[in-house]
């Protein structure tokens, strides 16, 4: 693979139809909410951007963010995203081993100083030294605080890196901290979920490369991808308007599809792209299957209490008190009635039988 | 005198208000689309003829009797009660400027029956004494004489004699057990006696079992167009105790409007009960004899006929297609005037508007309306199924210079039957 060409050079070469690669961009256009106006500017950003060289560190982490990423299920065109970056580094990935590999590494920051972009996955423990988890010997915050000092940015793929996911819960034995908490100046992107949606990563790097570092909330996520709640954009929140809930797994309302929030569901407090981006290859996802949302793209999803605990009730009875207030209701309009009814009664009363002879005024 | 009929009034317009009124009153949007639907305001482009407006005195009652709003800004003088003075400004209103047509009723996009609550506030009024003239005389000869244009007995029975030697045949007059009691209006007994003629011959080429009633003839009910339910009520009994003591199947409204609608829809809640027998219209009876293919027609009519649906019978009676199968039957060339059936305009003298001589001028004014309507189709002849409609029909065709000769539908359809 030539270092310098461009996507598009890459592309050609290896056979892609311009159509292919258009109709990649405007998905992604699509899946970042942009106007239709913008397929034609990816197209050409990307067409002559030069392929960066990319880094992605994994630490503690169970590797279901690079399965998320492999098995990227929309076209094929995203795992050539990935050949077009060119992605110089990745244990799982990369064909050689031991020193070797950490000589590539050390290499592309050199060659590439300030211009490659470093991704993490997985929490860095800090406790004792950073024993708990080392990579040739160094400790896994020692790399990254080598590697991210010449990036010119950081995506923080998945939950651990990006808010110390799992191995950060309670009560945390390895003092696990995110890429946040360590590195402070550098542009950081993150792309929590537990994994993260595969279109979602490449999105955000797609975005990333077309108009450079994206809009981000409070919690540094892309807006485009995790702008809503799960909540607010699920088929099941009209069962939720009207207040139609399953109460176990078993019951009517879960065979009808009603509202998982009773049963746990933390989509209101969750935003990410599930609902709408959806998994496999758009098939499905968490609430659709009719298990409640886990909450996995928020920090400490993991310490919020059990899965299975509604956020919150309102009231300890809600069904006692909507009879309170209706019966209230009915009993106050009952005596407004009561009281209107009496005074035309008190008018029909006072009738006076109408004769021929009442008619005439004068008479 | 005027201090006690006002409280009298003031009461009954207290009384009539209902759960249908309070709701129609609170859900009105103020949109002014019922005066579009008004002939009184179509043809003088008078916004006080608003339909909506008409009501005003028993809205006002409505909102400071039943209302919290309404009975607080009475409480603290910012609305002011209402008084007898108001009632003389609004009875041209309630009875020359309405036929109670309810075309007003159809348009209404919330739903409220306007027609309705005009009829409601005429209790208010006539109790009041703010009736006007025309009607309080003719109610009066209604309940006295029985009926509204002083017609007795004699007159009707010398109306048989001569329509039985005419036409060779017997008319039954109290005769017991009979399918159908047939009831008449003054106006045919008197302007139009051709009718009774026709029901005989159709009847008895259908072999009909019916009768004419000697103690009730009169269909017509002064006291709902003037609004007194105490009267009403008196005037339907009468027809009652005629039907139950001749034990008949079943009352025939004659060609009439309001007469249909006094027996068949206010009859039951005015004497308070459920009636032993039904009540139809001629039209409705005329029509099932077609059906049953009982009438046998000898020629049909070739010229360019045209139906004028009262409102009563049509809008408001449901009996639409009835007209139409029994005209085409005995003509060849029957054309529909632009609106015709459910949103006919009315010819603008029902509803007791006719009866009231103040609204002449006015009557004739809106005839305008019927006048385009005609002028679209320009028949060689009008047919309709009220004698009213008819007279009135007749006068403003004159008035505006228009030859079109005014038929009764029973009457066409018994001048085309074959003789055997």
């Amino acid at each position: 693979m030539k270092k310098d060409q461009t996507i598009g050079e890459v592309l050609r070469e290896r056979g892609i139809s311009r159509r292919s690669f258009l109709k990649f961009c405007a998905s992604t256009a699509s899946l970042m909410a942009l106007p239709p106006s913008m397929i034609p500017v990816i197209a050409a950003t990307l067409e002559k951007a030069r392929r960066p060289s990319v880094i992605w560190l994994s630490f503690q982490e169970c590797t279901g963010c690079t399965e998320s990423i492999t098995r990227s299920d929309s076209s094929t065109l995203e795992d050539l995203i990935f050949n077009v970056i060119s992605l110089d580094y990745h244990h799982t990935l990369q064909a050689c081993a031991g020193h070797f590999a950490e000589h590539i590494r050390e290499q592309v920051i050199k060659d590439n100083a300030g211009k490659y972009i470093l991704i993490v996955d997985g929490s860095i423990p800090v406790k004792d030294g950073g024993v708990y988890s080392t990579i040739a010997g160094m400790s896994n915050e020692q790399i990254l605080k080598e590697t991210a000092a010449h990036a010119a940015a950081i995506v923080a793929v998945g939950t651990c890196s990006a808010y110390g996911g799992i191995p950060k819960a309670d009560p945390n034995p390895t003092g696990a901290v995110s890429v946040s908490d360590l590195i402070k100046d550098k542009p950081i992107v993150n792309v929590p979920g537990c994994p993260p949606i595969p279109n979602v990563i490449t999105g955000v790097l797609v975005q990333f490369l077309t108009f450079g570092l994206p809009e981000l909330d409070a919690l540094g996520r892309p807006k485009a991808f995790y702008g809503q709640s799960i909540h607010d954009r699920c088929y099941r929140r009209p069962f939720y308007d009207k207040g139609l809930f399953a109460d176990s797994f078993d019951d009517e309302g879960a065979r009808k599809g009603w509202c998982l929030y009773k049963l746990g569901c933390k989509g209101p407090t969750t935003y990410n792209a599930c609902a709408t981006e959806k998994w496999n290859f758009g098939t499905s996802f968490p609430i659709q299957a009719g298990h409640p949302c886990l909450g996995c793209s928020e920090p400490d999803f993991w310490d919020a209490g059990s899965f299975y605990s509604a956020l919150s009730t309102p009231t300890e009875n809600i069904g006692k008190t909507a009879i309170y207030a209706t019966a209230g209701g009915l009993l106050a309009g009952a005596a407004i009635g009561g009281v209107l009814r009496a005074r035309k009664q008190a008018a029909v009363k006072a009738h006076q039988r109408v004769t021929i002879d009442d008619l005439d005024k004068e008479s | 005198m005027s201090g006690a009929a006002f409280a009298r009034g003031y009461n009954a317009l207290k009384e009539q208000i209902d759960a249908p009124i309070a709701a129609f009153l609170s859900s009105c949007v103020h949109c002014g689309m019922c005066a579009e639907a008004c002939l009184f305001f179509t043809e003088t482009g008078d916004p006080q003829y608003t339909p909506i407006r008409k009501v005003e005195p028993l809205r006002r009652v409505w909102e400071q009797e039943y209302t919290f709003w309404g009975k607080l800004s009475k409480a603290l003088g910012l609305s002011k009660p209402l008084t007898d003075q108001d009632l003389t400004d609004w009875e041209t209103l309630v009875y020359d400027s309405c036929t109670l047509c309810g075309r007003c009723s159809m348009v209404c996009p919330v739903g409220n029956d306007i027609a309705y609550m005009i009829r409601k506030t005429r209790e208010g009024m006539a109790a009041a004494g703010h009736a006007p003239e025309g009607l309080i005389g003719a109610t009066q000869r209604a309940i006295t004489i029985g009926s509204p244009m002083g017609v007795k007995l004699p007159a009707l029975q010398a109306q048989i004699r001569h329509t039985e030697k005419e036409f060779d045949l017997k008319i039954p007059v109290d005769v017991e057990g009979t399918d159908y009691l047939c009831m008449l209006s003054s106006m045919e007994i008197m302007n139009f006696p051709e009718y009774i003629g026709s029901i005989a011959r159709i009847f008895k080429q259908a072999d009909v079992s019916w009768t004419l009633s000697s103690e009730a003839f009169e269909a017509t009910n002064s006291g709902i167009q003037i609004g007194v339910s105490d009267i009403a009520a008196q005037l339907v009994q009468r027809i009652v105790d005629a039907a139950e003591k001749l034990k008949v199947k079943a009352v025939i409204s004659p060609e009439c409007g309001h007469a249909y609608m006094a027996i068949r829809w206010e009859g039951p809640n005015l004497v308070g009960k459920r009636f032993g027998f039904k009540v139809v219209h001629i039209l409705e009876v005329l029509d099932e004899l077609r059906a049953q293919g009982r009438l046998k027609v000898a020629d049909r009519e070739t010229r360019k006929l045209t139906y004028h649906d009262p409102c009563q019978i049509g809008r408001r009676g449901g009996v639409l297609e009835q007209p139409r199968n029994l005209i085409n039957m005995v003509a060849e060339n029957f054309v529909e005037m632009p609106e015709a059936g459910k949103m006919n305009w009315c010819c603008g003298a029902g509803g007791g508007v006719s009866t009231n001589e103040r609204a002449d001028a006015l009557r004739l004014k809106t005839f305008a309306r019927k006048k385009s309507q005609l002028d679209a189709v320009n028949p060689d002849a009008l047919v309709s199924a009220c004698s009213n409609c008819r007279i009135h029909l007749e006068e403003g065709l004159e008035e505006y210079h228009m030859d079109i000769p005014l038929l009764s539908l029973t009457e066409t359809i018994a001048d085309h039957l074959s003789d055997t």
